[in-house]
């Protein structure tokens, strides 16, 4: 497999470059890991951030759907993943109904 | 040794292509030109090479640019409406710089028009077979040895400058059988150009295919030997990938044209020359029609008239220091131009020539008899 | 460590020129993970597109690419393959590409047999030209050349493969990349036609004025028309009409390959005898 180093202690990055903030990532994410923030720099106006590294359950449905190979996922072998816990399932929830854009407690974790 | 061979115009057109290297043949059945591909059907295989009839004419020309791009020497055939549904293909072969021979077998036209007889219909079409701006390369073969050396040639060309080549036969030439002189086959094969090769010092990943200088053709490699270059359509610059740079897109146009321009006098311009010498007047006319011509001028001649024929073989670009030259020997209504059609290159000698010769016109399916061209000579004076 | 898609990639082409969210970029993920699980060399690696959105997909990939004419890719990935047998060679195009204007293609690639992995960008739209019906379009749909609703019937692709003769088809949608993947992999290693269809989504000109206009809503539309083979084979006749059965539709492996094929016209012109191939009248 080709293979690509990934930053130390890290499940899940974004490569901002090649990110059009389309939202597919935060919609695929089960665990509530990603949310979109306003940036006014993009075309579109938003840029997906990490939010929550430490809920991600390593399932790679945001890389993999992502179009624009702007996001990856560190490899099971080499980073412990979390399990599922209801907390982040109802957090995605959350997200999505707020239009996958970061709600105020998000930005708050994101300013910490 | 020179080959003596009974044959056809098409047959012998496909018989050129096995000598000349094609290994790959995509196409589609049209009248009058089906021949060429029947024989290819059976020899190319022989050879190891491919024979595929498509579904239709423009997959027959896209095949073939498939092969040849990957590495190929390939060919297609037809006649004219193959000719006008294959023309956004050559368009792509013009632009990408894909080598291809392509014969036109001309029957009557427009349209479904007259299949099984002669026209000299499509001259103005292999002049400007697609849109766009571009240069176009054509050989019209005037008799049988023609069908064969002119392929050849139209391979060795395709080659040397990266880009489709149209063979002209017409339904008289092509169905006609008969006695063809062929050149020596050691010789033909010793004088095959091959494809240029890239810069071998160039490390595969830096090989840019376009990125030659401005008079000069692409250098395409084969496919799967590592380098990882882009053919598109689109308009390009060095790098092969699409561009909408004004600069670049000037010079990729501008460099179709001079690779061919810059190789008139060396490589392109071809012609005959009969009974010129003390000529007072002057036949001017390709194909086949130059073979009733031949028979007029031997008639008058045998009259103790003074009598010569030119014969453009190259029409696109057509030989133009030849025919500014003869401008200066012949007055207008001394030259003739019989054409089975309704005048089409004789605009193209009246460009050259600033003066616009006697024609002689049929596009009705029926050749131009020796007894028509004496008449019409007579008419003029002789 | 991380999957590198850079090994795959003209990394200087990024970001692609698609649409934020597009389904192509999708594709092309997949694509190059069951490339890689099938160990290719992409020296050995053709892609052709035709032109449309998935026109630009051959750029994006390090290997020999061509961007031919519109509907013609089938055709020139044929000379293609035909001249390199041992090679791969991958065809892209969308659903106006490959089923309007490139029809007949589609059909005799797949009669033929030869072995061409064809991936049908199917979004139901022509994007690239700004939302005008194609043959894939759902009836009663707005597009720009049917403002008052598409009356057209739709096309069924996988079907059209099938009676056409590909041996190998299966259809998938960007909403499930490992699905994806998964069929690649298995249509690639087929040796024959593979024909895929692939339901991708195009929310800005499909979308937007279907009341799908982001990316995710288009794609929720998909998995609405679209079920696991399975559980759609279940379903009543009636049922049935409104999904499009998912995963490997059809898979022949008895039929012979044309490039094989061809080699056996070889063979027979080069010992002056003709092909040992009794007389076929309906060949599947």
């Amino acid at each position: 497999m080709a293979l690509l180093k990934a930053p130390e202690n890290t499940p899940v990055w974004v490569n901002e470059n090649n990110c059009k903030a389309c939202d597919l990532c935060v919609a695929y994410c089960p665990a509530g890991v990603l949310v979109m923030v306003p940036e006014p720099k993009t075309i579109l106006g938003t840029m997906v951030k990490v939010v929550y590294p430490d809920s991600c359950i390593g399932c790679q449905d945001c890389e993999l759907e992502c179009p624009d190979f702007a996001i990856m996922v560190a490899d099971r072998k080499e980073y412990k993943f979390s399990k599922l816990s209801e907390e982040a399932k109802e957090r995605a929830e959350a997200i999505k109904k707020n239009h996958f854009m970061a709600r105020e407690e998000d930005l708050a974790v994101l300013s910490a | 040794m020179a080959r003596e061979v009974i044959s056809s115009g098409n047959e012998l057109a496909a018989l050129a292509a096995i000598d000349a290297g094609c290994k790959f043949f995509g196409g589609y059945p049209i009248t009058p030109s089906s021949e060429v591909a029947h024989e290819l059907s059976v020899l190319l295989p022989r050879v190891g090479g491919k024979f595929i009839q498509m579904e239709d004419e423009i997959g027959g020309i896209c095949v073939a640019l498939g092969a040849s791009m990957s590495g190929v020497k390939s060919m297609t055939n037809t006649s004219g409406p193959g000719m006008s549904l294959k023309a956004e293909q050559i368009g792509l072969g013009f632009i990408a710089e894909v080598p291809l021979v392509i014969t036109n077998v001309m029957r009557g036209g427009p349209s479904t028009g007259l299949p099984t007889r002669v026209q000299q219909g499509d001259i103005n079409q292999s002049k400007s077979p697609t849109h766009g701006d571009y240069k176009s390369i054509t050989f019209c073969a005037g008799n049988l040895s023609e069908c064969y050396t002119e392929v050849v040639r139209a391979f060795n060309v395709a080659e040397e400058l990266m880009t489709p080549v149209i063979v002209l036969l017409d339904e008289t030439i092509g169905h006609m059988v008969g006695k063809a002189v062929l050149p020596d086959l050691e010789e033909v094969k010793a004088n095959l150009v091959e494809r240029a090769k890239p810069d071998p010092n160039v490390p595969k990943n830096e090989f840019l295919p376009y990125d030659v200088p401005e008079d000069k053709p692409a250098v395409i490699p084969p496919f799967f030997q590592g380098y990882h270059f882009h053919i598109t359509g689109l308009h390009h610059g060095p790098t092969g990938f699409p561009t909408e740079d004004a600069v670049l897109c000037q010079n990729l146009i501008e460099r179709l044209h001079r690779k061919i321009n810059s190789r008139r006098k060396d490589l392109l311009d071809s012609y005959e020359e009969y009974l010129l010498d003390d000529a007072e007047y002057l036949v001017l006319c390709y194909g086949s029609v130059s073979l009733a011509a031949r028979e007029a001028i031997d008639r008058l001649r045998a009259e103790g008239k003074k009598i010569g024929m030119f014969r453009p073989i190259t029409l696109w670009p057509s030989p133009e220091e030849k025919i500014a030259e003869l401008a200066q020997r012949f007055p207008a209504d001394k030259i003739l131009m019989p054409e089975l059609n309704m005048g089409q290159y004789i605009d193209e000698v009246e460009r050259i020539m600033k003066q616009r010769p006697v024609s002689l016109n049929k596009a009705n399916g029926r050749p131009i008899s020796p007894a028509e061209i004496i008449a019409k000579l007579k008419e003029m004076g002789i | 460590m991380a999957f590198n898609y850079d090994q795959y990639l003209r990394t200087d082409k990024m970001p692609t020129l698609w649409c934020w969210g597009c389904g192509d970029g999708i594709i092309l993920k997949a694509l190059i993970r069951a490339i890689d699980k099938l160990g290719w060399s992409m020296d050995d690696v053709c892609v052709v597109s035709g032109i449309g959105c998935s026109g630009r997909f051959s750029s994006y990939l390090d290997c020999n690419t061509v961007h031919t004419t519109h509907g013609r890719t089938v055709a020139y990935a044929t000379g293609i393959k035909l001249a390199n047998p041992d090679k791969h060679v991958i065809v892209v195009a969308g659903d106006g590409d490959g089923l309007a204007i490139g029809g007949n293609h589609t059909i005799h690639g797949c009669r033929r047999n030869i072995d061409i992995n064809f991936i049908l960008i199917n979004n139901f739209i022509y994007g690239l030209t700004n939302s005008q019906v194609s043959p894939t379009t759902p009836k009663g749909m707005w597009a720009v050349t049917t403002q008052y609703g598409n009356v057209d019937p739709t096309f069924d692709a996988c079907e059209l493969a099938k009676g056409a003769g590909a041996t190998f088809i299966a259809r998938e949608s960007v909403t499930d990349a490992r699905k994806l993947e998964k069929m690649f992999i298995k249509g690639f290693e087929h040796r024959g036609f593979s024909f895929f269809d692939v339901f991708s989504n195009c929310h800005v000109n499909l979308g937007r004025k279907n009341k799908m206009g982001e990316a995710i809503q288009n794609q929720e539309w998909i998995d609405s028309i679209t079920m696991p083979l399975k559980k759609w084979e279940k379903l009543s006749d009636e049922e049935k009409k409104a999904y499009f059965p998912t995963g490997i539709l059809y898979h022949d492996d008895s039929q012979m390959e044309y490039c094989d094929a061809y080699d056996l016209v070889i063979e027979a012109a080069q010992n002056k005898k003709k092909v040992d191939i009794p007389i076929e009248v309906k060949s599947r």
